[in-house]
């Protein structure tokens, strides 16, 4: 069962726990927004979802 | 409104908002939490909500439970914060944010980190260097409130009346509590201080006031926008940080293993601050009010209530913090509900972060051990969990 990992940029103000949290998926953009650093598959799913989860503006959305 | 569920379990109904309950709170929200996903409270006529899930849930879903009518529980004071970035949903709540967000934003904020850590190390080494302190008068109600000052661009004059207005403000979010009732003046004072600050001749060039007042001249915001964004960004930024930077220093006095880990792996210091916030989660709560009839937990809440989300019982539901009474350094819960969740969860919460971290740091490199030299003394504010005095002697790596 894959996810789609969907980043509201609007929502999204940059405080970066994504990135800490799951840094091998999230990164900051030169605008201090997050992207996604690679395509979620199996092997990252779980530090994809909990990089999503500690979201505190809840900009990112885990579609099933 | 006279059915409740607390009735129906037969238990008496907790006073929330009661001196004893403001000091002692876990176990009343413990058994609220246990009885149902959302309790109805007579005494005060609203409903509360307890458990992680439903609260992050109802945080996140605005649409169902409105911030647009007021995030207190009186409507006398629910009419002076409706328009705000706090009392607002989308789309007016993203203009309003949208004015600060840059500034308040990790990347606007890497800009001002190397002043805030500047400031962290000439107060620290102050209070060092006398060897007892209070960490509430001395450090934890000096540093925030003037780094959120500076950074607003406010004068030094009038800044003794930030700290008590911005803390009755917060207790004006809940009942008409004597606490409150004794410093009606002191929010008063503070507002109409905080009033005279569109006047730009007052405010430091480069400010976030500054920012604001720009905001207002090209008609994204209102002179009386403006008067309600400074109060709101001052308000939210001092009794917040001022509580949880006093729990912290007070943990590492109670706690010596917490302080020489940390010593010996500064890194902690930002999974120290979260503990801290999730375990003594300084604002108790907000409210909302229901736009429809919601059902949470198998409990239906009829349209038009009042719901408070109480983040602090949220932060220690066992459901989702195993053994949540205790502090665990390692834990690093970035997903508590100390900063709220969603459209309005805290702007200021990466300043926050930054104000907890360099004053860690300054503290690291100077402290070998605190010690309480006196009782502790808890605050009374019935909305924010606050501390009013925690006397400390220092054991100084350098003397």
């Amino acid at each position: 069962m894959g996810v789609e990992i969907v980043i509201n940029k609007a929502a999204c103000e940059g405080h970066g726990l994504c990135e800490l949290t799951a840094p091998q998926v999230y990164g900051l953009d030169e605008e201090g927004q997050a992207v996604l650093k690679q395509p979620v598959n199996e092997s990252n799913q779980a530090a994809a979802e909990a990089g999503a989860r500690v979201c505190p503006v809840a900009a990112i959305e885990i579609r099933r | 409104m006279t059915t409740s569920t607390v009735a129906e379990h037969g238990d008496p109904e907790p006073d929330l908002f009661s001196a004893e309950l403001v000091a002692e709170p876990f176990a009343a929200l413990d058994d609220l939490r246990r009885q149902s996903a959302a309790v109805y409270l007579a005494n005060y006529d609203f409903w509360v909500m307890t458990r992680y899930d439903d609260v992050r849930a109802a945080a996140a879903d605005w649409q169902s439970f409105t911030s647009a009518q007021g995030v207190a529980l009186l409507p006398e004071f629910n009419g002076n914060l409706v328009g705000s970035v706090l009392a607002s949903d989308p789309p007016e709540h993203d203009q309003l944010r949208a004015v600060l967000s840059e500034k308040l934003a990790p990347k606007g904020l890497s800009k001002v980190r190397s002043d805030i850590r500047g400031y962290a190390d000439q107060l620290v080494e102050q209070v060092v260097s006398r060897g007892r302190f209070d960490a509430v008068v001395d450090v934890a109600r000096v540093f925030p409130i003037n780094v959120v000052a500076d950074l607003v661009g406010l004068p030094q004059e009038g800044r003794d009346k930030l700290h008590p207005g911005a803390d009755a403000t917060f207790a004006g979010f809940g009942p008409f509590t004597p606490y409150l009732q004794e410093r009606l003046p002191a929010v008063r004072g503070y507002h109409e201080w905080m009033a005279q600050m569109t006047d730009r001749a007052k405010l430091t060039p480069g400010g976030w006031g500054e920012v604001v007042m720009d905001a207002v001249d090209d008609g994204r915001l209102s002179m009386l926008g403006a008067i309600k964004t400074i109060s709101a960004y001052m308000t939210a930024g001092m009794d917040t940080t001022v509580n949880a930077i006093s729990a912290m220093l007070r943990l590492f006095a109670d706690s010596p293993e917490v302080w020489s880990t940390l010593k010996s792996e500064p890194t902690l210091a930002g999974p120290v601050f979260e503990e801290i916030l999730r375990l003594e989660t300084p604002v108790q709560g907000f409210f909302r009010v229901t736009t429809k009839e919601v059902t949470v937990g198998g409990v239906t809440i009829p349209k038009d209530q009042r719901v408070l989300l109480h983040w602090a019982a949220a932060n220690r539901d066992p459901g989702h913090y195993p053994d949540p009474a205790r502090f665990d350094i390692r834990r690093n819960p970035l997903d508590h509900m100390a900063f709220g969740y969603g459209v309005h969860a805290c702007a200021g919460q990466g300043l926050a972060r930054m104000e907890a971290v360099t004053l860690l740091e300054a503290f690291i490199e100077r402290v070998d051990r605190f010690e309480l030299t006196g009782p502790v003394v808890r605050g009374g504010n019935p909305v924010v969990r606050s501390l009013d005095s925690v006397l400390l002697s220092i054991l100084s790596t350098r003397s």
